[in-house]
């Protein structure tokens, strides 16, 4: 076995004089974005050179170094040497994340419209919203948004042509097949479904975000009256006490 | 100890606390963020003695006056200007020994945007994830407005012989270290064939910056070449100096306190040294795109970081002798 498994290989672009964009290109995402965090823990834990930074999404790992103390090419080499390492079994954190949400309204502007592209009633998008546990794929901008798998709805959700220049903190957004949530006010061109009451963000501790890569969220739909009493509650993994 | 070295700030109206940027950030999702012009705020600090990690000010479009409460050493680096003791001109790429309750006006000329002012041992500040550079996306970091006061690690006594100044320091550095050239040398970003022959009239047009910048992203008005099927794409990693196409008639150059990741094709990527002349592009200013490889980019990078190795060993060397 393979540092990458056998269905996936890696292709290495160049993004620049400092960074690379390494993408797995394989059939089963699972298996791609596995090697893909596998991947960027490996570089992020300096394995080729301390300076040497991954931030790894849900095919690609960005990786960003600096010419004066590495190359392109001894990092790709070093890369090709780690896909014929043997996979190492990291401890894969799971935790869940239970994710209160109002829906529609002013705090989801673009759910009705979201209904009308993928042909069904408002209810129904709530319901594929809140039917799965959501697989954080990745951390990504702005500020340490919580980036998952979309729901299952039937086709992918279009961008806005024009991004809104301010989305509240706490809005839950579909664009593609993908969901976010994001953390802090900031613009955006995803379609704003709903929003959680609960505080994600905080910069008095080292880990900003209360969740990584690999934790699951669950979305919980609630009214008006229970968000106003959730307003500002921390978010925090279930079975934190 | 009761009687800490401070820096007040007289007068101040868009600095900051920084330094090369939040290293570890990336990996968790925010902005590496740090000062724009990496090479002056580098110089900066190699100026003084500190070490290149240190925190520094980083001030755009506007100058700043600072009033030390002791003896610091300080350099000035950046958009070109000429800093000023109690009225008197002083050299900028260079060390300036200030005197406690002297008065240093630093200005901002117009050839150019951001200065960086370090002071030898550096200021005290709240740090995230091992960096104090700001982020305004998550609130984080330290302004330097009218009336705050900064608290500083050192003092340091006098230096120089007030009667020969500071000129006294040969650190080698070039007439026009501060010069902001209208040309940002790029290389072609990995989905550049997506945009087919508009990617060659990136390099043929000429733009003009407009007067959205900031720590994000730079906006250029002219030619924005389209790709022929534009789709929904899979958020990615993005880099630095990223050039994008968005809808409508201008270009997004990210800048490092941009989002990590993106559903947008990357058209071409500034250079390293071109990321530093972007910092100092001013509104209105007229620029071009110059098509360069990776190669020639890093050689020009090492350059430059070879003479930061040469200013700061020069500095250290000259503070050993007098100290």
């Amino acid at each position: 076995m393979t540092g990458t498994g056998m269905a996936t290989k890696i292709e290495v672009s160049p993004c620049g004089d400092s960074t690379l964009r390494v993408t797995v290109v394989g059939t089963d995402t699972d298996d791609v974005w596995k090697a893909v965090h596998r991947l960027a823990g490996w570089l992020n834990r300096g394995a080729v050179q301390p300076t040497v930074s991954a931030v790894p999404t849900y095919d690609a790992v960005l990786v960003e170094f600096d010419p004066y103390h590495t190359t392109a090419e001894a990092i790709a080499s070093h890369i090709g040497v780690w896909e014929t390492l043997p996979e190492q079994d990291e401890p894969v954190r799971s935790g869940v994340i239970d994710v209160p949400v109002l829906f529609g309204g002013a705090a989801g502007p673009d759910l009705g419209w979201v209904a009308d592209v993928i042909g069904e009633p408002v209810a129904r998008v709530i319901e594929l919203v809140c039917a799965k546990e959501h697989l954080i794929r990745c951390l990504g901008g702005p500020a340490a948004s919580a980036m998952t798998d979309g729901p299952d709805f039937p086709v992918p959700v279009p961008r806005l042509a024009t991004p809104r220049l301010r989305v509240p903190p706490g809005a839950i957004s579909v664009a593609g097949r993908q969901l976010v949530i994001g953390p802090v006010a900031a613009p955006s061109g995803w379609r704003q479904i709903g929003r959680t009451p609960l505080d994600i963000l905080r910069t008095d501790a080292e880990a900003v975000v209360p969740y990584r890569p690999g934790d699951r969220v669950r979305f919980l739909p609630v009214d008006q009256a229970g968000y106003d009493g959730l307003l500002g509650t921390p978010m925090r993994h279930r079975h934190d006490d | 100890m009761t009687d800490r070295p401070e820096l007040y700030a007289e007068s101040a109206t868009a600095g900051v606390v920084t330094d090369l940027g939040r290293t570890r950030g990336p990996s968790r999702g925010l902005a590496v963020n740090g000062a724009l012009d990496q090479f002056a705020a580098r110089a900066a600090n190699a100026l003084v003695g500190n070490a290149p990690t240190d925190p520094l000010i980083e001030t755009t479009g506007f100058g700043l006056t600072l009033r030390p409460s002791h003896d610091v050493l300080m350099a000035v680096t950046g958009a070109p200007s000429e800093p000023a003791v109690d009225g008197r001109p002083h050299p900028a790429w260079t060390p300036l020994s200030v005197r406690a309750g002297e008065t240093v006006r630093v200005g901002v000329s117009d050839a150019g945007l951001r200065a960086y002012v370090a002071v030898h041992g550096s200021f005290d500040v709240p740090r995230l994830m091992g960096s104090c550079a700001p982020d305004s996306m998550i609130g984080f970091g330290t302004s330097v407005t009218s009336g705050a006061s900064l608290s500083l690690f050192r003092s340091h006594p006098p230096l120089v012989n007030r009667r020969f100044g500071a000129t006294v320091f040969d650190f080698g550095i070039p007439r026009d270290i501060g010069r902001v050239p209208g040309v940002l040398d790029v290389i072609d970003g990995p989905d550049a064939v997506e945009f087919g022959s508009g990617l060659q009239r990136l390099f043929d047009s000429r733009y003009t910056v407009t007067p959205r910048i900031n720590h994000v992203g730079l906006r250029v008005a002219g030619y924005v070449p389209r790709r022929p099927a534009p789709g929904e794409v899979l958020s990615r990693g993005v880099p630095v100096g990223a050039v994008e196409a968005p809808a409508g008639d201008e270009l997004l150059v990210l800048m490092r306190g941009r989002g990590i990741t993106a559903g947008y094709p990357v058209l071409a990527v500034l250079t390293s040294r071109a990321q530093d002349v972007a910092a100092q592009l001013r509104p209105g200013q007229e620029i071009r795109f110059r098509r360069t490889t990776a190669a020639a980019a890093t050689a020009a990078y090492l350059e430059r970081r070879r003479l930061l190795d040469r200013i700061a060993l020069r500095a250290r060397t000259a503070f050993a002798a007098l100290s």
